[in-house]
């Protein structure tokens, strides 16, 4: 029997993380980027996942980080690791197909699972540059499963994307740019795609069929009706569980005394 | 060549002539030569093309004081410690930068491609992104693909022929003058040991035309070949060679000290307007020069990011954003 934390005891990012956390199988081989993703690994391999495998994508393979990196380029990654190498070695298990999960962040995303980290606006003028593309897409296209972690708002759950920096569900085969599906496109190099998309409002999956976004489970606070709100593109409420499952007081506990107490990524909740 | 490859500083920066193509050592917020692109800022280098398989704060900087007209990569920003390249971000508001997009895994193909001395790479990443768009072929639009320097496509969209896997891109090898590397130790002949991830160095080394290793410490050669299988680039693929403590400074270096943090959100916080890049680099950048730029830091403040030799980290530094 686990032993929830009551809503006053956790914040968002504690949600997320938990959420993100339960993605992931024992014994699977992961990629993490930086912030909120690496927190929600570290947690799964200090609980459910010990035997999981993490890859940082500058080229730490198998690590096991007794602290808290602040990015993946960081000598935290190295401790207990099996190898230390670099980016070629990253991409090229990723390439192989050796990963199943990849954790990424977005800026925007539609109802395929396209998502935007590159620009907002018209890419040839935009409104605002952001940092491009990163392993975002790479790690999307090459692992069995990407869960994606992103603030909710209605001006970042859009019907098109500015820019298809990271290959969601329906894709454009270019040089025509006609929409396809992934599995047409990819031909022998497809594994999957989006598997979750983990929001600050509620959980959301994908038919594999149709390349289409569904709700699964709503953070407490929310409804599908006003997570349907919050969404530009006529998002599929038909399918939802009901509430996305809370953290439980150890997980809690890991998160801010064991991996990080100095609050990097996870704000602690401050007792009224 | 004589067998004494040592350069100072200054010298390093005169080799990177205007209109350069330019590649960098390390990751994102690590090991990049940051003594040599201040030095590229005193020495007003510009029109230079950064070949980069990420950017981080040596981007920003170099195209905040307006070195750079083509940068070509992936990713810029500062990690933790600033969400996005600001600096970029502005001058590919006023056009004053042409940005040409691949992704990281291509900008990392194409080097190894470079390295092999291949013309070309072939991936299946990123398929059906608009990074893919025929439409946003920057270089393209600009007329600047002369199949000499710059590859004539950004990309050429084939099928696999031998077994059928379905749509390949093959992308271009990279061609770049000048690598400068940011590393623990190199040797008299320059045989470089990296400590700790090696990004992707051996492919930047073995790409460049030139490759400059800037160094915390100039180690006897013979020490390095006593375990040869320690080390990451071989001493014939590197140019020139010198010694520059606290050289990658803001940014890290794995097993001597830690990412200066503050530094990079001060940064990050006050160039978001050219005024506030020029009054940053009056304060840090001009009428400095490496000594006075560490003086100007501060032992205190170094010896806070110096590693733990156990660790290879800072266990003094504070990360933490609160």
């Amino acid at each position: 029997m686990s032993d929830y934390a009551k809503p006053e005891e956790f914040g968002l990012a504690d949600l997320l993380c938990c959420a993100a956390s339960r993605e992931v199988s024992d014994n699977e081989i992961v990629f993490a980027g930086t912030g909120l993703p690496m927190v929600a690994i570290m947690l799964a391999q200090k609980t459910h996942a010990p035997n999981l495998k993490l890859i940082f994508e500058a080229g730490t393979l198998d690590g096991r980080p007794p602290e808290l990196p602040t990015s993946v380029g960081d000598a935290r990654c190295e401790m207990g690791a099996s190898r230390s190498s670099g980016l070629n070695d990253a991409f090229s298990i990723a390439q192989r197909g050796l990963v199943d999960l990849g954790y990424l962040g977005g800026a925007e995303v539609d109802q395929y699972g396209n998502v935007n980290t590159t620009c907002i606006g018209d890419y040839l003028n935009p409104e605002l540059r952001l940092t491009g593309s990163g392993g975002n897409p790479d790690i999307n296209s090459f692992a069995r499963r990407t869960v994606f972690i992103m603030v909710h708002e209605k001006r970042r759950f859009v019907e098109n994307v500015s820019y298809i920096t990271s290959p969601g569900w329906r894709v454009k085969k270019w040089p025509g740019g006609e929409w396809v599906h992934r599995r047409e496109l990819y031909g022998a190099a497809f594994r999957g795609g989006p598997s979750a998309v983990i929001s600050t409002a509620g959980v959301f999956r994908f038919d594999e069929e149709t390349g289409l976004m569904y709700l699964d489970t709503c953070h407490p606070g929310t409804t599908p009706e006003s997570i349907k709100g919050l969404c530009q593109f006529d998002l599929d409420i038909s399918r939802v569980k009901g509430e996305t499952e809370l953290p439980t007081r150890e997980e809690l506990r890991i998160i801010h005394e064991v991996l990080d107490p100095d609050e990097i990524f996870i704000p602690k909740v401050k007792p009224v | 060549m004589s067998i004494d490859k040592r350069i100072t500083l200054q010298q390093a920066a005169e080799i990177v002539k205007n209109g350069s193509k330019l590649t960098f050592s390390g990751f994102t917020i690590w090991r990049r030569p940051f003594a040599l692109v201040y030095e590229l800022i005193r020495q007003q280098r510009k029109n230079l093309h950064l070949v980069e398989v990420n950017g981080g704060p040596q981007t920003e900087f170099l195209v905040g004081a307006g070195c750079v007209d083509i940068w070509e990569s992936c990713w810029v920003g500062h990690e933790l410690y600033g969400k996005y390249g600001a600096n970029v971000s502005r001058k590919v508001g006023t056009k004053e930068l042409i940005v040409e997009d691949y992704s990281h895994a291509e900008m990392m193909f194409r080097f190894a491609a470079a390295a092999q001395g291949a013309a070309y790479a072939v991936t299946q990443t990123s398929l059906g992104t608009d990074i893919h768009n025929p439409e946003y072929d920057m270089l393209g639009k600009a007329g600047l693909r002369d199949g000499k320097k710059i590859a004539k496509h950004k990309y050429i969209f084939t099928e696999d022929p031998f077994y059928d896997a379905g749509a390949q891109v093959l992308i271009p090898a990279v061609k770049v003058d000048v690598a400068v590397l940011c590393v623990q130790q190199v040797g008299e002949e320059g045989t470089v040991r990296v400590n700790g991830q090696y990004y992707s160095d051996p492919e930047a080394a073995r790409t460049a035309d030139i490759t400059i290793a800037i160094a915390e410490e100039i180690v006897p050669e013979e020490y390095l070949r006593r375990n040869a299988d320690q080390n990451t680039i071989p001493s014939f693929e590197v140019d020139y060679i010198l010694e520059c403590p606290f050289g990658a400074h803001p940014t890290g270096m794995f097993g001597r000290y830690d990412v200066d943090g503050s530094f990079l959100k001060d940064f990050y916080g006050r160039t978001r307007t050219q005024e506030g890049f020029d009054d940053f680099a009056k304060e840090w950048i001009h009428g400095h020069d490496h000594m006075s730029y560490l003086e100007k830091l501060g032992w205190p403040r170094m010896l806070n990011l110096k590693a733990n030799t156990a660790l290879n980290y800072s266990k003094r530094e504070k990360k933490g954003g609160k």
